[in-house]
């Protein structure tokens, strides 16, 4: 599903090359479930952001079932990520002025989906997560855990194959974290191909494979 | 989608409702200026093309020039014996017509008596050229018989109350009676002339007003405003170019030589009707005219304040764009391509400048009768309901929603969703530097009005208190009244037995009013007179005139009714005897001296006044009081009074001209109102200025107050460390105010040259003009930094005052 070819990225400072990400070399099969491991720094959330397109490598190629994602056009790409990839975050990052509901048919939005077709897409996933009673709240008013289970809808709501996560359970209590990950093993069982960034080797033991960077490198992936 | 924009629009709106409240109120007041000023510009480009032919209606103008050809003299009105030759001329003209303004005229039936104010006579084809539509009457025979006439409605009720007009004789000046053969409606505001009565043109053929004689051969008396009809397509320029050829087939005594034919001292012109109310600024108008140029500033004046209302928006979007980097970066992040995110702003914009215009609206329907009040003209909201003007009133908001929002959207549109969402996000130095920039056009605009309004009143001033060379308080002026001409000495003996009447004096024209008049002239060269090229205008007065008007005898003496030949003499002013190029007045007392007809001798001259206003220079000038058959036919009647009385004086001069010429009303006016008059339209463009200049400041403080108070926010931390390394309250006030009062000090330094050079070109319309001093800059910069710093310490001092404890542990 993904594979990466001498991957890296770098940014200048003071005329020099400051390496982020260096001769990444990695391949994703569909069904995966990989954690993506590191002390502060050593890259994880880069490399995640390459994989989810939201950041362009400074060299190397990607390719995402089977599209070159390094030599496609904003357009292209927008198209390829918005069909098949869903991000959640460690600060959940919920649009403040939308509601529950809102915020989770934002994504629908831009796929230009009809208008009945959003509102069955929103309340079937509504019901799954049971937050059918808050899709009229504003985030403010949910708890963490809750906010983040809206975060997890939202990226799940156009039925992606791969959801991205940073840290998901970073800014939750333990109870809430398990939950979360929980609901991560039952999504993978259910087929979407997941990679998550993580500090706790508890978390990494949800997923089939670990991948440990450091300074940039992998490290060792098993 | 569209939905889901609006949505967000509302509610991030409604979240920030300080920084909205500033963006809606600015917009609000810009579009009202807007709306406002585009009510004004409907009105003064719609003046006469209610005529149906408007298109292909011209007045015809005539041009003075000297020998070397410099023009001294354009009037709008022509001579009577123009119209029929033209119209035997030239065959293609449609219609020709004539209008020839009677000024005000005493009109009587039975008890009622008035004064009625632009009385006109008029050519029975007018009303087929105009389109004045006759409400009762015969289109064929209206103002076609001698002695007949036409009027309004309002009019008709003055005098015959609910009784039918028609048929009912009217008696004029005392002297002529007339039938009214026809009912008008009244001619629109946006008429560039206007008249309740229209007498039949054939009347002037009796020889007691005007005589037939006159109207065929009088090529002196250009008082008639003449209109053409051309036919449609027709090139009113080449029948212009044959105009100087008819001329001098027409006036040209037999046997004139080649070079001195009419046609090089007098030119004919077509003037299309539509250009008279806005681009004529002829000698005589017929009604005090628009200005295109006043147009354009206005319009100028609009745009500015809703740029500065723009950037207003642009500034404080921008500034605020941090808020609102999270949500951009979600939206990518949810696969919003860039430009559905520059959409989704300038939707946000675009509503907001749509709530502004109608908000703009109601304001502007609120505030028409105020301004009408303020400027004296006649402004309706409704005038915009028309399809021409209502797209554009549809589209402006589009067009300032996608101005303000443009630059917003395209920085916050730029944000990569992996740094802002990582909290790295940082406002760039770039688009600060730019929002410095905006802010600087705004005060610089600010204070180019500034500038502009203090200009304008110190010139105001100047003008109205500048000495004229003559005493114009307590003199009373109206119109003479040829029933006085019987007996004018007893009349004047019997209003000088109050003592507090101190002189009556008889003119042709008077003071404020215009110097058209002249005759060619010649002065005394050894033996024999020589004609001069000098202009010199011409006043018939009587023997009181300079007593009564207090203007100094610089040389010789006054007129006196001692001396019988004063009949052929003639007092010149200052101004014209340096004209004549002679550097002493007493130079020119005793000599002999020609003007138009009269032979005579200077017997002194007097010191230079302001006759006309102080737009005019003051020209070089003649006095007579002729004798004979000219003896009398004077226009005004001035009357100076003492001071302690008014009230007293003006009672017993009513009562004296109540018995002389009871069939007259008595009217009077004070000549020092006449002159200020004279200033109303820039009285009005005074206010209307320190209007707009108040508004722009207003508006762009408010930006200010939004970009202070959010540049503070984000310096909240910085603050605190200053405090708690010991920065006292004024040093942290200081440090805040200065970043902005160096951009009002920065727009100060654009805008004085700007001012300087925008009221140095007004002032040139002014032949007496105040200076421009340095002050007026000084003031100008310090008043607009004054109410910046105003507006930024509020916020800086409560930033100031805060606990650093507090500010620093919330990081």
């Amino acid at each position: 599903m993904i594979e990466l070819k001498r991957i890296s990225k770098w940014v200048n400072v003071g005329g020099k090359p400051n390496f982020i990400l260096k001769d990444i070399n990695l391949e994703i099969k569909e069904g995966e479930f990989v954690s993506i491991m590191g002390p502060s720094g050593s890259g994880k959330s880069s490399l995640l952001n390459i994989i989810g397109m939201l950041d362009d490598s400074s060299e190397g190629e990607y390719f995402f079932l089977g599209n070159a994602v390094h030599s496609l056009k904003e357009k292209q790409r927008s198209n390829l990520y918005k069909q098949y990839i869903g991000f959640v975050f460690q600060a959940y990052h919920l649009i403040d002025e939308l509601t529950v509901y809102e915020n989770i048919e934002t994504p629908l939005i831009y796929q230009n989906i009809k208008g009945s077709e959003r509102q069955a897409m929103v309340a079937d996933i509504l019901d799954r997560f049971q937050i059918v009673g808050k899709k009229d709240l504003f985030p403010t008013q949910l708890s963490g855990g809750q906010q983040q289970l809206v975060g997890i809808a939202r990226a799940l709501i156009a039925k992606p194959k791969l959801l991205l996560a940073d840290e998901p359970t970073g800014n939750l209590n333990s109870r809430q974290g398990e939950e979360i990950m929980d609901l991560f093993k039952q999504l993978n069982n259910e087929g979407v191909t997941i990679i998550q960034v993580t500090h706790s080797e508890k978390n990494a033991g949800y997923g089939s494979r670990i991948i440990n960077l450091l300074d940039g490198r992998i490290e060792n992936s098993n | 989608m569209f939905r889901n924009y609006l949505k967000i629009a509302f509610r991030s709106l409604a979240r920030y409702k300080f920084i909205s409240f500033i963006n809606l109120f600015g917009l609000t007041i810009g579009l009202s200026c807007c709306l406002i000023i585009l009510t004004y510009l409907v009105n003064e480009t719609s003046y006469d093309k209610f005529n149906k032919k408007a298109d292909r209606i011209y007045r015809i103008t005539r041009s003075f020039n000297n020998d070397q050809g410099i023009v001294s003299l354009h009037l709008s009105a022509v001579a009577p014996p123009i119209a029929p030759l033209m119209q035997n001329d030239f065959r293609e003209i449609e219609k020709i017509t004539r209008l020839l303004p009677a000024g005000t005229t005493p009109v009587r039936y039975g008890d009622k008596l008035f004064n009625e104010q632009n009385v006109a006579f008029a050519d029975s084809n007018l009303l087929g050229v105009f389109d004045i539509k006759l409400l009762k009457g015969s289109p064929r025979t209206v103002l076609s018989e001698p002695y007949t006439a036409a009027m309004t409605p309002e009019a008709a009720h003055r005098y015959f109350g609910d009784t039918d007009p028609m048929g009912k004789v009217i008696r004029l000046n005392n002297r002529i009676n007339v039938t009214v053969t026809g009912i008008f409606s009244p001619l629109p505001p946006n008429s560039h002339f206007h008249s309740p009565i229209l007498l039949s043109f054939s009347t002037l053929e009796d020889s007691t007003i005007v005589g037939k004689r006159e109207l065929e051969n009088d090529w002196g008396g250009n008082a008639f405003y003449t209109y053409l009809l051309l036919p449609e397509k027709y090139n009113a320029r080449s029948l212009e170019a044959r105009l100087p050829a008819f001329l001098d087939r027409h006036m040209a005594e037999p046997g004139t030589a080649a070079n001195n034919m009419p046609s090089r001292f007098t030119k004919l012109y077509l003037q299309p009707l539509k250009d008279i109310h806005l681009r004529s600024h002829l000698d005589d108008e017929y009604e005090e005219n628009g200005d295109i140029n006043r147009v354009y500033i206005f319009s100028a004046i609009a745009l500015f304040i809703l740029i500065i209302a723009c950037i207003n928006y642009m500034n404080l979007s921008t500034a605020r764009s941090s808020l609102r980097a999270k949500e951009i970066g979600i939206r990518k992040v949810s696969g919003a391509l860039r430009t559905e995110i520059i959409l989704q702003f300038l939707s946000e914009s675009t509503l907001l400048s749509y709530v502004a215009m109608l908000l703009a609206l109601g304001l502007t329907w609120l505030t028409l009768p105020m301004l009408n009040n303020l400027t004296g003209l006649n402004l309706s909201a409704v005038s915009l309901a028309k399809p021409l003007i209502i797209t554009p009133l549809i589209l402006t908001p589009l067009a300032v929603g996608i101005l303000s929002g443009l630059y917003p959207a395209f920085i916050l549109s730029s944000f990569q969703p992996s740094k802002v969402l990582k909290g790295l996000f940082k406002v760039s130095g770039g688009n600060l530097s730019l929002r410095k920039a905006l802010v600087v056009v705004q005060f610089s605009v600010s204070i180019v009005l500034l500038i502009s309004t203090v200009v304008i009143f110190r010139q105001l001033h100047y003008i109205q208190n500048a000495s004229l060379g003559f005493n114009k308080d307590h003199i009373l002026v109206m119109n003479y009244n040829e029933g006085l001409d019987k007996n004018f000495e007893g009349f004047r003996n019997a209003l000088l037995e109050d003592p507090h009447v101190v002189s009556a004096a008889l003119s042709s024209r008077i003071p404020s009013g215009r110097l058209l008049d002249y005759q060619d002239a010649a002065t005394e060269s050894g033996d024999s007179l020589r004609p001069i090229s000098a202009n010199i205008k011409y006043l018939k007065v009587d023997q009181d005139f300079l007593k009564t008007y207090g203007i100094p005898i610089l040389a010789g003496r006054d007129f006196s009714r001692q001396y019988a030949t004063d009949s052929t003499g003639f007092v010149l002013n200052a101004a014209a005897t340096r004209a004549l190029g002679l550097p002493h007045p007493q130079d020119l007392v005793g000599k002999s001296f020609r003007y138009g007809d009269t032979k005579g001798r200077v017997i002194g001259i007097m010191g230079d006044f302001n006759f006309e206003s102080m737009h005019q220079a003051i020209l070089p000038m003649i006095l007579a009081v002729p004798g004979g058959q000219n003896s009398r036919k004077y226009s005004h009647l001035s009357i100076k009074i003492a001071g302690n009385d008014a009230a007293g004086a003006i009672a017993h001069i009513e009562a004296v001209w109540r018995r002389y010429v009871p069939e007259i009303p008595f009217e009077y006016n004070f000549l020092d109102e006449k002159f200020d008059r004279l200033y109303q339209s820039e009285q009005r463009q005074g206010s209307l200025f320190t209007t707009f200049s108040g508004i722009a400041i207003f508006i762009a403080c408010l930006g200010l107050l939004g970009l202070s108070a959010f540049s503070i926010s984000q310096r909240i931390k910085e603050i605190g460390v200053r405090k708690v390394l010991g920065a006292s309250t004024k040093q942290i006030v200081q440090l805040l105010s200065a970043d902005f009062l160096k951009l009002v000090a920065i727009a100060a330094a654009i805008a004085c040259p700007i001012g300087w050079f925008l009221m140095h070109g007004w002032l040139q319309d002014f032949a007496y003009r105040t200076s421009i001093s340095w002050w007026i800059f000084l003031a100008a910069g310090a008043l607009a930094a004054t109410v910046a710093l105003i507006t930024i310490s509020v916020q800086a001092v409560r930033a100031a005052m805060s606990n650093p404890a507090k500010s620093l542990r919330s990081e």
